[in-house]
């Protein structure tokens, strides 16, 4: 399975004397078809790079040192131990990792609730979608894509939202190209020209986090023009009268006011939309992303239920899950406030099921904390722990300077990683992992394919599998309950704890995986959800409010800065980094600027810019394109030497806790 | 010319295999077909091309130049024993002559042949294309060629090693089989090589504008497929990896569909953008190359159209260029 995104295409590695020579993709998969994207043709190429860790590490004197497994083992047992006697149960904290496999996701939130009795587990779907978790959990009770990748070739229209699907999800960008090859009718809502702009019937250049006025004008359209799906609506929703008068007063003028749009645009949109038979609704993080993500979600489902466009091939909410196994890590309970197959921690009964099969006396109740307020916590000195599995906020969190300070001042801070990354370079101690060529396991895709990943190599040194070292964490923690024979064992306690996962075993999963809700071992996994009704019954309207982004450009910081990130390279680039021809690519980092905005500010394609924001500056290239429109920078947060998130500001969603990446205020400067 | 029963094929390779490094055709577990070593999968000689391009063989997509460590050099060797590759059809076979040619020309690429140096190639064709379907005979650039007839293969040795290994069949084919071999060799026209030929004249001629080019670049997603999987596509990149205990260089399939393929060091890029690429990508084959080496560089082997996820491999263009510009 592809390590990188979520589409989740298959290939095989090619391997030669034990060293990766190649790669040849699966021509069977009903996803990848024969096909990838560059990062899967090149994903073969960092694995024996000379960087990877190959043995543990442990601070002594000020410097990581080597030091042997027993060692370092011991040391990070006694030191969560230790935080936790000293500053008490919940100051310590285990970041799960969307690129870990199901097994071990599964295992890390073991280890944090069984062993060391805290909730605090969660991983960086706080900083993608957790705004979705919690608006379709809301709206349709499930937080998953509704419907299949194959549903792109039976569709009408496709609304794509806030997701550049071509370079972020590049086997789903292709199919909706395809798709309007065929007829497929595409509507995209970006203000950045993407590829996909250059193949839709409208393209709609809103400005950035007014998405709820938006969709607000188009609902407004639809209901006004009797284009809504009554039948739809009055047989498997609830709460539409709410949604109708919320909308009322967003008069296609209005809804053109607040985005910049021409309100004859938001008109064709919603007739195109609400016309097609089947249409389907795709977004990523530019939906999520905001302070009111979840109130983006809410509004998305409520135009897809409006026109009946759920539970039916070709249709559906299909938020696209970034990170290869973001999906699995939020089925496996790596969260604050749910067990795996999104069993509330809340629930007595539930408690005391798993509670009875990891043989400990009792569970915590209390959620815990998400990664996005871990942070603050730390600085407020009510944390103090850390445990870091394969991830590197230092460059995926918002507003870096706090992040250091922060990881800085904990007592203990222990990275488990497949290369010294920036986190790391600040650990007490790193373990060093297997990466995915190295395991087994399984990794679940966007549309909840539950998908075997097969070891191919030796890992480097003394590198092991993630699940091997927290079964050897928990046995020294004295726990005993964590022996496993690999990784399939453990994805047979999983189905025995998970309804929505309950049929699924690992020689089940040949060659092609299998979707889950999978309640036993006869059912064949479902690819589409909500069909004859919606996982909480009716499906439920809520009305949105639209409200502005945190902070808005002013005369300081005349320029709204949106982060993302680029074809080439993946999140904190420190794999597509080490791979020469993904590097070669976008060898350093970059920020997109409309021409009339250089001009204005006598700034030349590739001149050296110095960026700033509130919270800090960052110097990075000058790329001169009309992909963005004026007044609006895009910047990608690959780069460690020109780190966007040294700018972004750290407010949350108040109820998914997602941070607002894609809006900030910032001014730009040209470098003498 | 000889004959084999099944059986009897899997017995010779089995007796190839104390002499020779075998790569057949297998099948791995979700039906992907693939050339490979015996141990990653069951033989499957039947279906026609394999997905990915079998001269990987002898030019691997990543492949070490050297590493360097306390002064001394390190080469890799050339393998223990020699290659037996099975699962060309006479597309492929082609194709391998034309890097054959390629990486001779001038300079010899010492890295390409130290694996192709004593390797073996066989051929494979007659009726085990896709449902059975018939694939004309090589007749030529290979040791020796395997034709299906029937449940049958017969045995066709063109080189020397080819007619040793030949030796080692016991049983000659029948008149018949003979004849069945001889009316499959027979060319018939093929409306693809009638379109290559069209569109190589159109595009030699300057008769495809700039916009056709810049409307296929736009569904080019960069994802290097096309370049990968063709046979005949011999660029490369280089990359270092150096650590403070060694240095080591090695080379890897590049793609001219990338951006940085050609930018030039001070970031200007004379083809900057997807059409341009694309352009050059259909160019190459189908006009530089004739006018370098008196030959079209496409040999249809079909993998680019199979490979790419937005539907302009080189058929697909080929086909709409030639309905919008003839
Ligand atoms: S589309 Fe995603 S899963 Fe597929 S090859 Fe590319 S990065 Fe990997
Ligand atoms: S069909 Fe495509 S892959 Fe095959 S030789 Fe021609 S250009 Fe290369
Ligand atoms: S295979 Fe298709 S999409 Fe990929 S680089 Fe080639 S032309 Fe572009």
């Amino acid at each position: 399975m592809c390590p990188y995104c979520g589409v989740g295409c298959m290939f095989y590695l090619v391997s030669d004397g034990g060293r990766l020579v190649g790669i040849e993709p699966s021509t069977t998969h009903p996803v990848s078809r024969g096909g990838l994207c560059v990062k899967g043709w090149n994903a073969f190429a960092f694995v024996h790079h000379p960087d990877r860790l190959t043995t543990p590490l442990v601070r002594r004197n000020g410097e990581l040192k080597p030091a042997t497994w027993d060692e370092a083992l011991e040391l990070t047992v006694d030191g969560l131990r230790a935080v936790q006697a000293k500053h008490g149960t919940d100051a310590i904290m285990f970041a799960s990792s969307a690129k870990a496999t199901n097994e071990e996701n599964y295992l890390l939130m073991k280890l944090a609730r069984a062993v060391f009795g805290t909730n605090n587990i969660d991983h960086c779907a706080r900083l993608c979608h957790s705004s979705t978790v919690t608006g379709l959990a809301e709206t349709f009770g499930s937080g998953a894509m509704t419907n299949s990748i194959s549903c792109f070739d039976q569709t009408d229209v496709i609304l794509v939202i806030g997701s550049n699907t071509t370079e972020q999800h590049p086997l789903i960008g292709s199919r909706i190209l395809n798709a309007v090859k065929n007829g497929t009718r595409l509507i995209v809502a970006d203000n950045r020209r993407i590829r996909l702009a250059r193949h839709a019937d409208l393209h709609l250049r809103h400005r950035n986090g007014r998405d709820v006025a938006l969709l607000n004008g188009i609902m407004h359209v639809i209901i006004a023009e009797g284009l809504e799906d009554r039948k739809f609506i009055a047989t498997r929703t609830e709460n539409y009268a709410a949604l109708a008068e919320s909308v009322a007063d967003w008069t296609p003028e209005r809804s053109a006011a607040a985005t910049g749009l021409d309100a004859g645009d938001i008109v064709s949109a919603a007739r195109m939309f609400a016309g097609g038979e089947r249409g389907m609704i795709v977004y990523s993080m530019g939906i999520t992303q905001h302070s009111h993500g979840v109130d983006n979600v809410r509004c998305i489902a409520s135009l897809a239920m409006l026109t009946g466009n759920v539970g039916k091939t070709g249709t559906g909410v299909n938020p696209l899950r970034g990170q290869n196994n973001v999906q699995g890590g939020c089925d496996m309970g790596a969260l604050p406030d749910l067990f795996s197959g999104y069993q509330k921690v809340s629930d007595s009964q539930l408690r005391e099921k798993f509670a009875r099969a990891w043989g400990v006396p009792s569970l915590p109740s209390e959620p815990g904390l998400p990664l996005t307020r871990a942070m603050n916590a730390a600085s407020e000195g009510l944390l103090q722990g850390m445990f870091i599995m394969g991830e590197n906020p230092m460059l995926s969190d918002p507003d870096q300077n706090h992040a250091r300070t922060t990881l800085q001042n904990l007592e203990l801070l222990v990275v488990q990683d497949i290369f010294l990354t920036e986190t790391a370079l600040l650990a007490d101690i790193v373990l060093p992992a297997a990466c995915y060529a190295e395991k087994e396991g399984t990794f679940t895709n966007t549309e909840r394919r539950v998908q075997r990943l097969r070891k191919a190599v030796e890992p480097p040194g003394a590198a092991r599998a993630d699940w091997e070292i927290i079964c050897d964490l928990a046995g020294q923690a004295g726990y005993e309950g964590m022996h496993y024979s690999g990784p399939s064992e453990v994805m047979d306690e999983i189905a025995g704890l998970t309804p929505i996962y309950g049929g699924i075993t690992h020689d089940r999963l040949d060659p092609h995986g299998l979707q889950w809700p999978c309640p036993d071992r006869d059912h064949p996994g479902t690819p589409l959800l909500h069909v004859d009704r919606f996982t909480r019954g009716p499906g439920h309207f809520s009305p949105v409010v639209h409200r502005l982004p945190a902070e808005l450009p002013d005369e300081q910081y005349p320029m709204v800065l949106t982060t993302g990130r680029t074809y080439f390279h993946w999140h904190t680039g420190s794999m597509t980094r080490r791979t020469h021809l993904l590097d070669r690519e976008e060898p350093c980092s970059f920020i997109e600027l409309h021409p009339d905005d250089a001009a204005r500010l006598g700034i030349r394609h590739r001149d050296r810019l110095l960026v700033s924001s509130r919270r800090g500056g960052v110097q990075t290239e000058a790329r001169v394109t009309d992909m963005v429109i004026p007044g609006v920078l895009f910047m990608p947060f690959h780069f460690a030497e020109g780190a966007a998130n040294a700018l972004t500001n750290n407010v949350l969603d108040p109820e998914s806790s997602i941070p607002e990446f894609k809006v900030c205020a910032v001014r730009v400067e040209k470098l003498p | 010319m000889k004959t084999l029963t099944a059986g009897q094929l899997e017995q010779l390779l089995a007796v190839l295999s104390t002499s020779w490094e075998l790569r057949l055709t297998i099948l791995l577990p979700d039906g992907t077909r693939v050339i490979g070593s015996p141990d990653d999968g069951p033989l499957a000689l039947q279906g026609g091309a394999v997905s990915g391009k079998p001269t990987a063989a002898f030019f691997p997509q990543l492949g070490t130049v050297f590493a360097s460590s306390e002064g001394e050099l390190r080469e890799p060797k050339a393998p223990e024993r020699p290659l037996f590759v099975l699962g060309f059809t006479p597309r492929d076979l082609a194709c391998l002559r034309f890097i054959d040619r390629f990486f001779a020309d001038g300079w010899r690429d010492d890295i390409y042949f130290r694996q192709r140096d004593g390797a073996v190639v066989a051929g494979l064709s007659g009726y085990c294309g896709p449902g059975g379907s018939l694939i004309r005979p090589a007749g030529g650039n290979c040791d020796l060629e395997f034709f299906r007839d029937g449940s049958n293969w017969l045995v066709i040795p063109y080189s020397e090693a080819g007619i040793e290994i030949a030796a080692k069949v016991a049983d000659f084919a029948s008149p018949e089989a003979r004849e069945r071999f001889r009316q499959a060799s027979v060319q018939l026209p093929d409306e693809n090589e009638t379109l290559l030929l069209r569109a190589s004249e159109l595009l030699r001629a300057n008769r495809v504008p700039d916009y056709f080019w810049s409307e296929i670049g736009d569904r080019c997603i960069a994802c290097t497929g096309c370049n990968l999987a063709c046979p005949t596509c011999t660029c490369f990149g280089v990359q270092d990896w150096r650590s403070t205990r060694q240095v080591e260089r090695s080379r890897m399939w590049d793609s001219c569909q990338l951006d940085g393929f050609m930018r030039e060091a001070g970031g200007h890029n004379p083809l900057g953008s997807e059409g341009e690429r694309s352009r050059r990508r259909i160019h190459h084959k189908l006009a530089a190359d004739p006018e370098k080496w008196g030959e079209i560089s496409c040999f249809l082997c079909g993998r680019c159209d199979a490979v790419c996820p937005t539907g302009i491999g080189i058929v697909a263009v080929m086909k709409e260029l030639v309905a919008r510009y003839e």
